[in-house]
């Protein structure tokens, strides 16, 4: 099934979201795919700053293990649509920067966590499965908790503005 | 003095209260064609609006950053009945119009502490995440699904900020579902 939706776009190594533009037409696949691609950006992200003590480790550890279990969740909704999740994603060549200390990991997280809850609110709404779009709305959710933890983390306020 | 709410009693009494507005809240009858979602839109809208009211009461009981987050999460939930209010509207039917403050603090359970208010608050933003999850397997438009989806990441958000005001961790859970 195919629908019109605004979808993931990979531009120069960093996923961009278009606000307003069209995409073309994606499968639920295809949706999926780019999901599970940001998700391990995010395991990519957390597991580096943990590395490099970028971020309080019990945060870092319980947001990791957080965006793993979205990837499984992920690669159980391709498997059963008979796709193989993709081994390959882009990395973020804006990670390094990202890792420079606590407060630039936070934020270089916060960004990163912001696109995912504009990228789940778009497939949540826009799949053609009504069970899938719940899962991915309780993703988005998560994703949307793990702003606030962030937020938390840089001492700003929890909601933003 | 009543004894502080146990969990237990703040998820009956949240529940209580939501199912009394929802058996005496009908959703108008709707001018809108059958299977349009107005119905369903209109069933979070009799919540949204009772999450309204208990923030309202539950303010009393709340000091420092646990009250100005309440006060700025009250803001949102009334950004969102307004929202549905439009989305209801646009299909051409009538919205659900909110009880009388009297009547939902009858509807509550008795609140004497700041905890038993983050309790309520923490139930009641669980209900909502559970209802616009649901709606997003249900919706039949695209559009209103995008709507929906933004304002459960806002009940997400909101669930986190209660959670952390009562000690806990902001994302204790991969997957926020509103069942926990």
């Amino acid at each position: 099934m195919r629908t019109t939706r605004r979808g993931l776009i990979v531009a120069g190594g960093v996923a961009a979201f278009p606000v307003g533009a069209r995409a073309a037409p994606r499968s639920d696949g295809q949706v999926l795919e780019e999901l599970l691609g940001l998700e391990r950006r995010l395991e990519e992200a957390y597991d580096a700053a943990l590395r490099r003590d970028a971020v309080a480790e019990g945060l870092g550890r319980r947001l990791l293990e957080q965006e793993r279990e979205h990837a499984r969740g992920l690669e159980l909704l391709l498997n059963a649509r008979g796709r193989r999740s993709p081994e390959a994603f882009v990395r973020d060549p804006g990670l390094t920067r990202g890792l420079r200390d606590r407060q630039a990991f936070a934020r270089y997280a916060l960004d990163l966590e912001r696109r995912a809850v504009q990228a789940y609110v778009a497939a949540a709404a826009g799949v053609g499965d009504g069970g899938v779009r719940e899962r991915l709305g309780a993703i988005m959710a998560s994703e949307a908790q793990h702003e606030v933890a962030l937020r938390d983390s840089l001492g700003e306020p929890l909601l933003g503005v | 003095m009543p004894l502080s709410l146990t969990r237990r009693a703040a998820l009956g009494g949240a529940a209580a209260a939501l199912a009394s507005c929802a058996s005496q809240d009908e959703p108008p009858r709707s001018g809108a064609r059958p299977g349009s979602g107005a119905g369903l839109l209109n069933s979070i809208l009799v919540i949204e609006h009772t999450v309204v009211a208990a923030y309202g009461v539950g303010i009393e009981l709340l000091r420092g950053d646990a009250l100005r987050y309440a006060r700025q999460i009250e803001r949102r939930e009334r950004e969102h009945v307004r929202t549905l209010e439009r989305l209801i509207r646009d299909l051409g039917a009538p919205s659900a119009r909110p009880r009388t403050a009297d009547e939902y603090a009858r509807s509550f359970p008795r609140l004497s502490t700041a905890d038993d208010a983050l309790r309520l608050a923490e139930d009641l933003e669980e209900r909502l995440v559970r209802v616009y999850l649901e709606a997003l397997a249900d919706l039949p438009d695209e559009g209103l699904r995008t709507a929906a989806a933004r304002i459960g990441a806002d009940e997400g958000a909101h669930l986190a900020v209660v959670g952390l005001l009562r000690g806990a961790p902001a994302a204790p859970a991969a997957f926020v579902t509103g069942t926990a």
